[in-house]
């Protein structure tokens, strides 16, 4: 085992093993340090969308989310959803891009719940739109 | 991520356990249109837990085969960072015979760390995303598969998804500090650094376009499989595959074909040499 190797190699095994392991972390702490990264669209800034740490008004919304490529992406989506409370009914439309949800009430998830959960599933949440009769685009 | 490593009595008895096994021990989720035998980059999301399972029957010249277990468990821990572990199961029949032939032995655990730098999501489908990884190969083997060493291994993967299309292209490095397995078997068994290098393609046979229902997808895949040792060895496989995917679950099925191999003088006596590789899989969505 590594033991028995010559100095040389121990070296190297070293160099190896430093050269996994430090990299990884360096990129974690440089991301840590930034919250969004240039590539992910941050919702507040997509043409169009209101972003705001408020709490969804009863009534039944939709979610233009972008990049949901494949079936797998409804489990995603679902299972990301599914965790936050007082939403209910999560429909996802791959074809147009939508996510369309109720909020029945009392429990009013925020604004900033639902985007989370759309980056989370690993998403770009592009707009959070009011559907019902109620509202029109909120 | 072991299933990058390259491989191949009874040739329908592998192929038959093989295939028998692999239900038996799936649970868990698919990734977006992953290939069969290369990474992608994709990542769980944060809390979430995937369990994969492949069978996989190398079946190499005079008769000698070789089957594969391959149990794969992968977890979300932030939003674009997640971990995971492999640890394959084989159980060989050689020509002439190894200490361990009809026996299942372990390979060796793989841990890896996963990165996302790039998430770039163009329209309501097409995606393009990267990620960097690294880890090690721990020597947990057991009857003569696996090597003895700790070995660190590095990567990147990048995966893009237009419309119908999607690519995978994948590269890794592994820094083998020990000896390999005392009678290797895959061109990555000697005591030598090695380079995956992977592509893939995959078409959407099904549907053309997605609708408002919950369908699932059929996939034609295609990749080249490479791997590189600072030995001289190489070995480049095509591996075309089909891959059902659907909200709950994905099938998977495919084949491994040699088209270029060059083994070392140290090995070469050795190693059988691969003639088919067959894969199947079944991953579930809870």
């Amino acid at each position: 085992m590594l033991l028995t190797h010559t100095p040389a190699r121990r070296a190297r095994f070293a160099s190896a093993v430093a050269l996994a392991f430090v990299t990884p972390t360096l990129l974690l702490s440089a991301c840590a340090s930034t919250p969004s990264t240039t590539s992910m669209h941050d919702p507040a800034s997509a043409p169009g969308a209101v972003y705001a740490p408020e709490t969804l008004a009863p009534g039944r919304y939709a979610l233009v989310v972008l990049g949901m490529s494949c079936p797998k992406c409804i489990s995603n989506v679902d299972l990301q959803l599914a965790r936050i409370e007082g939403l209910r009914d999560a429909k996802v439309d791959m074809r147009h891009g939508l996510v369309t949800f109720s909020v029945p009430g009392p429990t009013h998830p925020s604004r900033a719940a639902v985007s989370q959960a759309i980056l989370d599933a690993g998403f770009t949440l592009r707009e959070i739109r009011r559907i019902d009769a109620e509202g029109g685009a909120s | 991520m072991r299933f990058m490593r390259l491989a191949s009595t009874t040739s329908a008895r592998v192929l038959a356990r093989g295939i028998a096994c692999s239900p038996l021990i799936a649970v868990g989720t698919s990734h977006a249109q992953e290939m069969l035998s290369m990474p992608a980059a994709t990542a769980p999301s944060p809390g979430v837990l995937i369990p994969r399972v492949q069978a996989r029957a190398y079946f190499y010249e005079d008769g000698q085969s070789l089957l594969e277990q391959d149990i794969r468990l992968e977890y979300g821990l932030a939003r674009d960072v997640s971990i995971s572990v492999d640890l394959p199961l084989y159980q060989g029949f050689f020509d002439p015979p190894r200490p361990s032939d009809g026996e299942f032995g372990l390979g060796d655990l793989e841990a890896i760390v996963e990165l996302r730098v790039l998430r770039e999501d163009l329209d309501t489908i097409s995606t393009l995303r990267a990620a960097v990884y690294a880890g090690a190969e721990v020597p947990t083997g057991t009857g003569g598969f696996g090597g003895d060493s700790f070995d660190p291994c590095v990567g990147g993967v990048m995966t893009g998804i237009f419309g119908r299309h999607g690519v995978d292209l994948s590269g890794r490095w592994t820094f083998v500090t020990g000896d390999g397995p005392f009678l290797p078997i895959f061109a990555t068994d000697a005591d030598d650094d090695f380079a995956n290098v992977d592509l893939g393609y995959a078409y959407r046979l099904y549907p053309s376009e997605y609708g408002e229902e919950r369908v699932g997808a059929w996939y034609a895949t295609v990749e080249l499989n490479t791997v590189w040792t600072t030995g001289g060895e190489h070995e480049v496989l095509l591996s075309p595959g089909l891959l059902l995917e659907a909200p709950t679950y994905a099938v998977e099925l495919g084949l491994q074909l040699p088209i270029s191999s060059e083994t070392s003088d140290s090995t070469a006596d050795a190693r059988p040499e691969l003639r088919l590789g067959i894969v199947a899989g079944l991953r579930l969505i809870f």
